[in-house]
């Protein structure tokens, strides 16, 4: 469903993301993880279509980004570190913008907003204006603008960060409820953190990048079985020194 | 093509939720009122000092469409070189600052697309100030009797000059992400543009009599000098040419600056 091969991403000297090939399959759960800085967010950015990679290739659903950028990012839902709403939009009018947006055709997109409101448990809210709304809600909207068009691909950046507990947990039942059901269909999500027991509740699989690359990529359930906490295997991964060409290693945000 | 309509429409309707369509089409027509009454008063004075001079060759060739018309028209295309950065400031800065710019370029949609969808409802917006201020020569057909296709020409150049002016502005927006920083930077250029003519003319004055081709150019290149020819009456293919290229020239460099994030 995802194939990234060598992608690499440099800013003159700064290395942000450095070669990081993984495949996920689809109806895989990926979760991203890793100290800040670590090149999760650019290689998020990359798979979207958002930065263009200095190297590598990406493929999603068998469109490459490259070549093939608008097929590509139609089977994309993207959620991007803060929800890109329109502060001044009521909900149900901006999902629709963005259901126009994702080519969601006009017949069904009636259908389409009404069950991203209803899955994403926003209903009662549909006509409030989206700037009025506290930050959990915000979050709801946010993705319930990534599953409008019903995408295969779900790629999420950090989707419960500065929410409150009983958020978060909403939030990650969510996430694990529209990673399941997709007309029957599993959904392929790549969700990025660094909060560990998340990706413990949410991923089937982890991927854990360190300084722009790929330190560690196995199946949950074998990391558990080696008897180490996800934690312990952590810091052990992000404390190996992984030789890279320059040591300012930056996240790069522009 | 097909996400312009999304686009435009979405970009019209949050113009019009936030108070600054409503601030802009204040300030134009109480500007345009009050210059058109001015310009009428004035007029009148003028008329009647004639009369009292019996002054009958001036007041044959004295006529609204000259000495009400064109100056009430110019002095609304200045106006326009403020209230139109107003209008284009947020056109993508905010869409910066919202973090809706990642959504727009992580959807399946062309930068042309975006870049066009903006243009226009900055344009339709401009079209409506420029129809607003219509209703001023309207009143004066009622009363008078100035020539049609002349006012007509000077309200095409108008709405014209509104276009580039709207361009340049999207450009400004498309470099920052500051709202001030895009209305200041539009405003400047539109002022460039404006005074370019002004600066020929200078030259001329100085007794730079060498640098006739520049000031030609210069003069070529200035909005106020193609505009002042349709305000004449005189739709000329050079001057709908010349508003027609700052349009497609201010598009592709915001295109270009749009697509920049992506090589950053």
């Amino acid at each position: 469903m995802i194939e990234a091969s060598g992608l690499a991403k440099r800013y003159g000297d700064l290395v942000a993301v450095d070669d990081v090939s993984f495949s996920v399959q689809p109806g895989e759960v990926v979760g991203f993880l890793g100290p800040n800085g670590a090149g999760k967010t650019t290689t998020m950015r990359i798979l979207t279509g958002f930065l263009p990679p200095t190297d590598g290739r990406a493929v999603i659903d068998g469109h490459d980004i490259f070549s093939d950028p608008l097929a590509a990012r139609r089977a994309i839902g993207y959620l991007p570190e803060s929800p890109p709403v329109y502060p001044e939009m009521s909900v149900e009018d901006y999902l629709a913008y963005v259901a126009k947006l994702k080519d969601v055709p006009r017949r069904q997109r009636r259908a389409a907003v009404d069950r991203a409101l209803e899955r994403c448990g926003l209903a009662d809210v549909r006509r409030r204006v989206i700037g009025m709304l506290s930050k959990g809600y915000r979050q709801r909207v946010g993705l319930a603008q990534a599953i409008v068009h019903d995408p295969p691909v779900m790629i999420l950046d950090e989707p419960t960060v500065g929410l409150d507990p009983i958020q978060i947990r909403e939030i990650r039942t969510l996430i694990r409820d529209l990673a399941g059901t997709r007309e029957g269909k599993a959904r392929t999500v790549i969700l990025s953190t660094h909060i560990l027991p998340e990706v413990e509740a949410i991923c089937q699989r982890v991927i854990i990048m360190h300084r722009g690359k790929k330190a560690l990529d196995a199946p949950l359930g074998e990391l558990q079985r080696g008897g180490a906490s996800l934690e312990e295997i952590f810091a052990r991964t992000t404390a190996r020194e992984v030789p890279v060409p320059s040591d300012l290693v930056l996240e790069a945000r522009p | 093509m097909k996400h312009v309509g999304a686009i435009a429409g979405r970009e019209l309707n949050s113009l019009f939720v936030s108070p600054v369509a409503y601030a802009v089409m204040t300030l134009f027509a109480v500007l345009a009122g009050f210059f058109f009454l001015s310009g009428v008063l004035q007029f009148q004075e003028y008329v009647i000092r004639l009369q009292s001079f019996q002054a009958m060759e001036q007041l044959e060739e004295l006529n609204l469409n000259d000495h009400v018309i064109a100056p009430f028209l110019h002095v609304m295309s200045v106006v326009l070189l403020f209230l139109v950065p107003g209008v284009t400031m947020g056109l993508f800065a905010s869409e910066k600052t919202n973090g809706t710019l990642e959504l727009l370029l992580t959807s399946p949609i062309t930068i042309w697309e975006l870049v066009i969808g903006k243009f226009l409802a900055a344009a339709a917006f401009i079209a409506i100030l420029v129809l607003l201020l219509g209703l001023f020569p309207a009143i004066l057909f009622t009363y008078g009797d100035p020539e049609f296709g002349k006012t007509a020409a000077g309200m095409l150049g108008l709405l014209l000059i509104g276009m580039a002016y709207a361009s340049i502005g999207a450009f400004a927006s498309s470099v920052t992400q500051s709202q001030f920083v895009a209305f200041f930077l539009a405003f400047v250029l539109l002022l460039v543009l404006w005074m370019l003519g002004f600066l020929a003319d200078l030259g001329a004055a100085g007794g730079a009599t060498s640098s006739d081709s520049v000031g030609d150019l210069l003069r070529y290149l200035s909005t106020a000098e193609h505009f002042e020819s349709m305000v004449m009456g005189l739709v000329d293919t050079k001057d709908l040419a010349y508003f027609g290229v700052i349009v497609v020239a201010f598009l592709t460099l915001t295109k270009a600056a749009v697509e920049s994030v992506r090589w950053r």
